[in-house]
Order: C-alpha cells, then sequence, then structure tokens
C-alpha cells in the first residue's frame, strides 16, 4: 500500500438533526481508481462532497471527523476552500457546462486561479485539457460555440476539462454516466482509464459492472456505513460482509 | 369510447375558440384606444398658419417686430387682424429672418400661426362670424397646415397653440434617469444578497414579506414619503427630477428585488456547483455565472416596474411636481414637470386647444412608453441564454 493522497477518520456527516453518513474511515491513493458504491441515498455523494466541503454549501450540513489532503486537514483553519477545490477538482451527475464558449468554459479555472500568465499559455492550458479529456479532435474548429451545444456525453467531457484545466490532484466524479447513452458511458470510461495514476480518481456510481470495469478499490456503501472496502476484483469475487454479497448478487438495490 | 373522445375534441375547439376570443378582444379595445388617440392627438402635432404680408427692416428690436408684425395683420385682414395670429407669431417672424438674413427689409409673405380662437373656428366652433370669416381665409387659400415643431421643442404655457411637450418630456427622462440609477443597483444587489448569502431565518423572511407587501403600497403613500422626507427633512428643491426621481426609486425599488429574485432563482443550481466546484468564491460564482445568467429577467422585471414609474402622477404631485413651468429643466435639479403630469394638468383646461394637446402628450407618453417596452424586449432577446 502506498502513501495515501486522502485519508478520511471517522468522518460523520449531517443534515440537520439526520445522521447521513456514520463514521466512515478509507483511504484514496492516487494510482488507483476508487469507486463508491451502494445503494441509492446510502450516502456515497454525500461522503464525496466531503473532499471538496461542497457540503459546506448545503444549510444544515454538518461534518466530523477528519480528512487530510496529502496530510493537510481540509477542515482546518488554515486550508482555504477555493484553494482546496482547485486541487480537488468535482465532476457532477448531470453535466453542467456554463452557458458559455466551450474555449470559455476550459478556461475559467485557470483564469481564477491566475494559472496563466497570456493568452498563449491560457489557449496551451485549454488544449491540454480538452486532449486529455479526448475532447480536442470534436471542438478544436467549434471552440467558440457554446457549451451547451454540445452531446450529453461532450458535455461531460467537457465538465472534466474543466475539472482538469486547473490541474488538480483529485478528481471526484459523481455518478458522471448516470445521464448518459452506453456509447458516451464507454467514452468515459475510457477516459477515466487514462486518467488514472495522473490524478486520484475517485467515481460513485450504482452501476457495478461500471465499478468493475474502471475501478481498481472499491467501497461499499449501506445505511451510512461503510461496509467493506478493498481490492475491486476481491471485493466482487469474493465479498467478506454479508450485505455486500447481498447487494452485488442483486438481492436489493 | 367514440363519444367521449368527440366531446372530449369539442372541449378543446371550445376552449381554443375561447382564448382565440380573448386575444382579438383585447387587442381590438387596443387597437380602438390607439386609434382614437391618434384621431384626436394628431392636430397637436401641426399648427395652422396665416399668411402674413410685411416689410420689416433688419435693425428692428423684438419690440419693434412685435409692433410691425400686429400692423402688418391689421393692414392685411382689417380691425380683426390682430385676433387672427398667435401672441408669439412675431417670434416666427423673427426665427424666419435669423434662418434668411436676405428677408429682412423686403416684401415677404410668411405663413405666421393662428390664434388659438381662430383654429377652433377653422374647426367650425366658437361664434358664427369667426366661423364664417375662418372659412372665407381658407376658401381664399390664406391658412396652411405646417408641422407644429414648437410642441416638439418648447415647454407648458398659457395659449394652447404655443405649448410644448419637450419641457415635460425632458423632466420625464431626467426623472426616469434618476430612478434608474438609483433603484437598479439598489435592487439587484439587494436581490443577490437575499438570494444567495442571506442566512436563512426569521429576519429574512420578515424582510422578504416586508418586500412583498411594500411592492403593493399604494404610489400616493410614496409620494408623501419623498414629501416629508426628501423635501421636508434634507431639504432637496422642489419640483426638481431629482426628488421625483428618488420618490420613484422607492416605489419601483421592491418591484425591482422581486423582479430580480426570481430571476436569479430561476438559474439552475447547477451552474452555481460547476463554479464553487472549480473554485470560484461564492462572490465570483454570482458575479461570473448567475448574475449573467439572471440578467435578462432582471433587466425585463426592471424596465417594467420603471414603466409603470413612467406613468405615476400621484406621487409626483405631493412633491409639487405639478407647478406652472414654461421652460424645459436643464438639469435634475431645476424645476420641471413630466408627461404624465402635464397630460393631467392640460385635461384639466378648460380652453378649447387644450383638448388636442392632451391627446398628442398622451401619444407622447405613448410612445415613450413603447420605446421603453421594446428596448425590454430587445435585451431579453439579446442576452437570453438557452439551456
Ligand atoms: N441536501 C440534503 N439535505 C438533507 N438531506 C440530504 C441532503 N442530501 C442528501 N440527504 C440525505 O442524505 C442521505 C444520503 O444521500 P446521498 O449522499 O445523496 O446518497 P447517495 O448519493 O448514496 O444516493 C439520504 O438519505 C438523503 O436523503
Ligand atoms: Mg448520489
Amino acid at each position: 500500500m502506498t502513501a495515501a493522497k486522502i485519508t478520511a477518520r471517522d468522518v460523520s456527516v449531517y443534515y440537520g438533526e439526520k445522521q447521513a453518513l456514520e463514521s466512515v474511515s478509507i483511504d484514496i491513493a492516487t494510482e488507483h481508481v476508487t469507486a463508491f458504491i451502494g445503494p441509492s441515498g446510502c450516502g456515497k455523494s454525500t461522503f464525496l462532497r466531503c473532499f471538496n466541503r461542497m457540503n459546506d454549501t448545503i444549510i444544515g450540513a454538518r461534518c466530523t471527523g477528519r480528512i487530510e489532503l496529502d496530510g493537510e486537514d481540509i477542515y482546518g483553519a488554515e486550508m482555504d476552500v477555493v484553494q482546496l477545490r482547485a486541487r480537488v477538482g468535482m465532476v457532477f451527475q448531470k453535466p453542467n457546462p456554463f452557458p458559455k464558449s466551450i474555449y470559455e468554459n476550459v478556461a475559467y479555472g485557470p483564469r481564477i486561479h491566475g494559472l496563466a500568465m497570456d493568452k498563449t499559455e491560457l489557449d496551451r492550458i485549454v488544449e491540454l485539457a480538452l486532449t486529455r479529456a479526448g475532447l480536442w479532435d470534436e471542438v478544436k474548429d467549434r471552440l467558440s460555440e457554446s457549451g451547451t451545444s454540445l452531446s450529453g456525453g461532450q458535455q461531460q467531457r467537457l465538465c472534466i476539462a474543466r475539472a482538469i484545466a486547473v490541474d488538480p490532484e483529485v478528481i471526484l466524479m459523481d455518478e458522471p454516466c448516470s445521464a448518459l447513452d452506453p456509447i458516451a458511458t464507454a467514452k468515459i470510461e475510457d477516459l477515466i482509464n487514462q486518467l488514472r495514476g495522473r490524478y486520484a480518481i475517485v467515481i460513485v456510481t450504482h452501476n457495478m459492472q461500471q465499478a468493475a470495469r474502471v475501478s481498481q478499490r472499491t467501497a461499499f456503501f449501506h445505511l451510512g456505513k461503510l461496509i467493506e472496502f478493498g481490492e475491486t476484483s476481491e471485493l466482487f469475487t469474493n465479498p467478506r460482509a454479508e450485505k455486500t454479497k447481498d447487494y452485488i448478487t442483486g438481492r436489493y438495490g | 369510447m367514440r363519444q367521449r373522445l368527440v366531446r372530449r375534441y369539442a372541449a378543446e375547439r371550445r376552449f381554443r375558440r375561447s382564448g382565440l376570443a380573448a386575444v382579438v378582444l383585447s387587442i381590438g379595445v387596443l387597437a380602438f384606444l390607439l386609434m382614437s388617440m391618434a384621431a384626436s392627438g394628431w392636430r397637436g402635432f401641426v399648427e395652422q398658419r396665416i399668411a402674413l404680408p410685411l416689410d420689416v427692416a433688419a435693425s428692428a428690436s423684438a419690440g419693434e417686430m412685435e409692433d410691425a408684425v400686429a400692423m402688418a395683420a391689421e393692414a392685411a385682414y382689417g380691425a380683426d387682424g390682430l385676433d387672427y395670429i398667435s401672441e408669439s407669431a412675431w417670434k416666427t417672424v423673427r426665427d424666419a429672418f435669423r434662418a434668411d438674413s436676405s428677408l429682412a427689409g423686403t416684401s415677404v409673405v410668411i405663413p405666421v400661426p393662428v390664434s388659438s380662437t381662430l383654429s377652433t373656428a377653422l374647426r367650425g366652433s366658437g361664434p358664427e362670424t369667426l366661423v364664417a370669416a375662418a372659412q372665407r381665409l381658407d376658401a381664399e387659400g390664406k391658412i396652411s397646415t405646417h408641422l407644429n415643431t414648437h410642441f416638439l421643442t418648447g415647454a407648458d404655457g398659457t395659449d394652447p397653440s404655443a405649448v410644448g411637450i419637450w419641457g415635460a418630456f425632458k423632466g420625464s427622462l431626467f426623472t426616469m434617469l434618476v430612478t434608474i440609477v438609483l433603484a437598479f443597483p439598489i435592487g439587484v444587489l439587494a436581490a443577490i444578497y437575499l438570494e444567495e448569502f442571506a442566512p436563512r431565518g426569521r429576519w429574512t423572511d420578515l424582510i422578504e414579506v416586508s418586500i412583498n407587501n411594500l411592492a403593493a403600497v399604494p404610489s400616493i403613500i410614496f409620494g408623501l414619503l419623498g414629501l416629508s422626507i426628501f423635501l421636508n427633512t434634507m431639504g432637496l428643491p422642489r419640483s426638481a427630477p431629482l426628488v421625483g426621481g428618488m420618490t420613484l426609486a422607492l416605489m419601483t425599488l421592491p418591484v425591482i428585488v422581486i423582479a430580480g429574485r426570481s430571476a436569479i432563482k430561476a438559474v439552475p443550481p447547477s451552474i452555481r456547483d460547476a463554479a464553487l466546484g472549480v473554485g470560484a468564491s461564492p462572490v465570483q460564482a454570482v458575479a461570473h455565472h448567475v448574475l449573467p445568467a439572471a440578467l435578462p429577467g432582471i433587466m425585463t422585471g426592471s424596465i417594467i416596474g420603471m414603466a409603470r414609474a413612467l406613468g405615476e402622477t400621484a406621487p409626483l404631485l405631493m412633491i409639487g411636481m405639478r407647478a406652472f413651468i414654461t421652460t424645459p429643466p436643464d438639469g435634475i435639479s431645476s424645476p420641471s414637470s413630466v408627461l404624465p403630469v402635464q397630460i393631467f394638468l392640460w385635461s384639466d383646461e378648460i380652453s378649447r386647444g387644450f383638448v388636442e394637446k392632451t391627446s398628442a402628450a398622451i401619444i407622447v407618453l405613448l410612445a415613450f412608453l413603447l420605446a421603453m417596452n421594446a428596448g425590454a424586449v430587445y435585451l431579453r432577446n439579446r442576452f437570453e441564454i438557452r439551456w
């Protein structure tokens, strides 16, 4: 086991009085893609959103426990949340490009973080991000068109490019394919495979085949608890917990 | 089964027909209104002139010219001649000489505005002898119809043939300017704060309810507020577009806040998430993404609020904008009238000549309103974002 990029210890999340996540501990490494699976409502998204503090934007949401990014407490006083979100990018369930040009979508992050000295450098960053997201060839002649004019799958890859453009260390993906058709899904899965190792990737999915295809580590959640966490192949062929077995054999969920 | 289908289609047709009927009815009423306005108002934009032969020296002073014009009228049309020409006829002569200096010192015939009694007589009302005289003059070809440029460039006055709308128009323009400069930024900032940053709680709820109630307060109450705060407490100048604009800004503010909040609410939350997700601060997320997306809606709502303010009379009467002002304002603090108040004042005049001026002023006000609404539609289409 190599040094973990993110370590979470005893993380619990409350929405008002309601506890959505109970004392979850997990290590996330850069070289693996980590998948979160579990029945709907079990707290996968909630947990994922702790890593870039997106839960901060929800009124009444509260997080206890400790999450470290490279040993720094992300809920600590010296952690700037804007800086954190530049280091931990996120791709959402529904593709949500800005209603601006394709170029502007990708350039926005680098621009607000001051990553480019001049236009040439910004152009280079945009091209690199779009290339890594596997979208460059499809859009290089129409960079000034609106991001919302792309197809659903292209929009989602544009969102991935937007996340990549600020050169994050971690990319969180919350069911990135749930709104896409199978062909677009396959492209995103390919892309995840290519990005593995460069970024620590955490993907939430309700699709077990997808988890099996793209991830090397899988965490199974149930009713706000982490039931089992281990190598993907191990978890799917030889689950230790009874609940995991029930879930992957399709007895519920 | 078949019967139910038939009934369903019949119901559908009935519904569509009644919808169509409603639209046709409202268009008809609107068209009738516009047509009757245009029919009685077009005379306000033209004036009738009577040919006046005269010979005035180039060196004549204003007083000498006035006398010369009066004498020329008597020479041409007898003892009644002076009653035929407008009091300001000599100004037309002066302007004609200024425009073409070779006219002075020679015998020329200049058409000068008729008096309002003659203008009424030309339309067939008034004392019978005058009507007969008017008909004779018309038959002799002495009367001609000209565009009344003075109506578009002058201000209020006592002689209906010499009044203009420009003073009130300029007053309305200045007032609207003050209103928009105050109400738009304050309203939008308040809407953004309430929608995006204010902590939810009893206070926010209370503020929300108060704003909704303020939008429903009768406008004359805002006039009273303006009177007691801006005039009596702050001592700002009476009858000025500054105070009028501030009063109307108070009235428009809640409308803009409400329109702004609903426009901001209509922006999909996923856009905020996207911006925050790449590390934008909350203010950046709003300024770069939420506000541009909400702007068309905010502007449409604001312009509708402004249009309402443009047509307001009551609150402006309270702060003294009903004064009789004969020169167009040259700034936001000089006394002035506004279009709806001018219409109100003229409609109150007994003199017959003011009727057509009132209608003409209404046409100007409607044109102003139409231009503003067209602006709103243009802005909405120009900046609207399709998701
Ligand atoms: N904004 C919220 N406010 C209140 N409760 C929430 C909110 N978001 C999620 N929850 C609750 O937290 C639990 C976990 O939700 P979530 O993390 O979205 O589950 P998952 O992504 O695994 O489907 C659910 O019971 C859900 O009802
Ligand atoms: Mg979820």
